[in-house]
């Protein structure tokens, strides 16, 4: 069994690895550098080719977004005159960075929307797309909230941040969150990720910070809608929507039966009609 | 206490307008699949429910309808195959039953219409007819059609709205009433062009009827669909191209043969050409409208205003929209 590893992951991450319980990643961007280590360490371990994007513009991202190759993308959102009391600072007023990567949802939209079985939940409590059995239908591709998972175009089946399934089984903590350097991204059980975020809101609270919130963690924004929490969830110091995350996502599963519903519904009633119109009247 | 509210509210912020969503490879094949599967399964239920009523009069539809049934499920099958990216793995679709995709389910609800279809089809061959079990058996599974044929021509709807996509997500309902009145009109139009073609002017008339109904039917669940949309704001993304296409939907597949049915029927039946003319624009509205359906689609979910225009709070369901009125 893979389980008699060393496990890596308790001198790295803390903790040790063991299937049954919950991981996740919290992804503190009010740490986040910028570096994109977690960016190359995902590439070189996944084995992900470079895409050639060119420059897009985008302050230092010219990674531009997730996609089927690209499971973790930093964001860079400068800030010029953010501060609320209307003060234009000499310098810019704040340099926000966010290291991107799938939700692993729980409930999750893609998981639910998967007609093959291909996605499915890990003994880890995170998502994963088996390629040996998708047949990228793409139907996971609009089902997913944060756009993140996406088909690629050279092999034909969808594609997305496994949180180092494989990893996870040798007992070692994923590529992104053992390799950064301010430990922006943690890895780690939820029971324990979920209250230590909670501790660092509060404590950046009482040190003046007071635009901290929590994105995905239980009860907050970004768990909305049907869907309980984002098992990488983060804590983030402005609107979602300007490190590209939607404000109130919800469980696409939830509304077959409003559109079923109705349409048969409605089929019964125009059938209604045609039992009275078709055949001998009179 | 860690806050649980949002900072402010949204003004529009995205990331460099990037797009908040991706969309899938879907084109014309699953439009056409959805218009497809809609009028075929149409086509079964009519047929049916005109059998029970007079079963001489609609021996004919019913050939019909068994030729549609089988067309449409074949070609249909082959769309939804060819749609895929790894099409050798397309039975892999028969791996597991998922209630929560609506891709899944549908994939047994096309597969239920092929063989009650098949099934169906039998009674029509006139050497077997004569033997009653087949003939019974072609009975049963004409309602087995008709049934599967309601849910494969309604479950697109719930495809399209299971999803993340704001167009599609934004009027569940309403995109379940529109598909379902599409394909009623589409289905009750082949089968009139099948009866006027065989000089079975009675019935075809009756047939019009229905699809003159269900064209009016669809005219309204299209305004209601569109309110939803605009209500939570995702119209307005894509308003260009959506007045094109509501337009040209309110046209093909409303006024036209709704026009076309009414001058027949107030000449008495002596225009019948122009109850033609009706059938065919709505057998052709029912793929324009799925196909501008789908690319709206398609366009709302790559731009912020859109994407997270929806994915507001005050559109959560259950939230009371009136009472957050506009301040969210
Ligand atoms: S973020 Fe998207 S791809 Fe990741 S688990 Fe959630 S729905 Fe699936």
């Amino acid at each position: 069994m893979s389980f008699d590893a060393p496990q890596e992951a308790r001198r790295t991450a803390g903790t040790g690895i063991e299937p049954g319980r919950d991981y996740g990643f919290f992804t503190d961007t009010s740490v986040c550098i910028g570096c994109k280590a977690c960016e190359v360490a995902c590439k070189e371990w996944n084995q992900l080719p470079a895409e050639e994007d060119g420059m897009s513009g985008m302050s230092y991202d010219n990674t531009v977004d997730l996609s089927a190759t690209t499971w973790r993308h930093v964001a860079f959102i400068e800030q010029m005159n953010h501060r609320p009391d209307g003060q234009t600072p000499d310098f810019q007023s704040r340099w926000l960075m966010s290291s991107d990567v799938c939700k692993h949802c729980d409930p999750a939209p893609c998981l639910e929307a998967c007609p093959t079985g291909a996605i499915f939940r890990t003994e880890f409590n995170t998502v994963v797309v088996q390629q040996d059995i998708c047949n990228g239908c793409g139907y996971c591709v609009p089902a997913c909230p944060f756009g993140v998972v996406d088909l690629d175009g050279v092999d034909g089946k969808a594609h997305k941040c496994t949180m180092c399934y494989d990893r996870l089984k040798g007992g070692l903590e994923p590529a992104c969150s053992k390799v950064c350097p301010t430990d922006s991204i943690q890895f780690g059980p939820l029971d324990e990720l979920i209250p230590r975020a909670e501790d660092r809101v509060a404590s950046l609270h009482d040190r003046g910070v007071e635009d901290a919130y929590l994105y995905g963690a239980p009860g907050h924004p970004g768990a909305t809608g049907g869907i309980e929490k984002l098992n990488a969830f983060f804590l983030l110091l402005d609107r979602p929507e300007v490190y590209n995350f939607p404000a109130a996502p919800s469980r696409p599963a939830e509304r077959i039966g409003l559109a079923l519903g109705t349409g048969l519904a409605t089929f019964a009633g125009l059938a209604l009609a045609a039992t009275a119109l078709l055949g001998n009247r009179r | 206490m860690t806050r649980r509210e949002l900072p402010d509210t949204w003004r529009g912020e995205s990331y460099y307008g990037q797009p908040p969503l991706k969309n899938p490879q879907w084109d014309w094949k699953v439009s056409g699949y959805i218009a497809i599967a809609g009028l075929a399964g149409a086509a079964q239920a009519l047929a049916w429910i005109g059998t029970r009523r007079d079963r001489d009069a609609f021996r004919g539809a019913r050939r019909n309808a068994n030729l549609i049934g089988l067309t449409g499920a074949a070609t249909g099958s082959a769309l939804l195959i060819a749609d895929l990216k790894t099409p050798r793995r397309f039975y892999n679709m028969l791996r597991i039953l998922r209630p929560t995709s609506p891709m899944s389910f549908g994939t047994y609800i096309l597969g239920a219409f092929g063989v009650a279809t098949a099934v169906s089809a039998l009674g029509d061959i006139s050497a077997l007819r004569r033997r009653r079990a087949v003939a019974r058996l072609a009975d049963i599974a004409q309602a087995g059609a008709a049934i599967s044929g309601a849910g494969a021509a309604t479950y697109t709807a719930a495809l399209m709205a299971a999803t993340s996509n704001p167009y599609y997500a934004a009027a569940p309902r309403g995109l379940g009433a529109q598909f379902s009145t599409s394909s009623v009109a589409a289905g009750a139009a082949a089968l009139a062009l099948g009866e006027r073609a065989g000089g079975r002017d009675k019935s075809a008339k009756q047939l019009e009827e229905v699809a003159a109904i269900a064209a009016v039917g669809h005219v309204g669940a299209s305004l209601v669909a569109g309110r939803s949309r605009r209500a939570a704001g995702v119209e307005r993304a894509v308003a260009g191209s959506a007045h094109k296409s509501e337009a040209a939907d309110l046209l093909i597949a409303g006024a036209l043969p709704i026009a076309g049915y009414a001058l027949n029927r107030a000449t008495g039946g002596r225009a019948p050409a122009a109850a033609v003319v009706g059938s065919l624009a709505l057998i052709a509205g029912s793929f324009v409208m799925r196909h501008g359906i789908l690319n709206k689609g398609k366009k709302a979910a790559r731009r912020p205003d859109a994407a997270f225009g929806l994915a507001q709070p005050r559109n959560l369901p259950g939230t009371d929209r009136r009472r957050l009125g506009g301040r969210l």
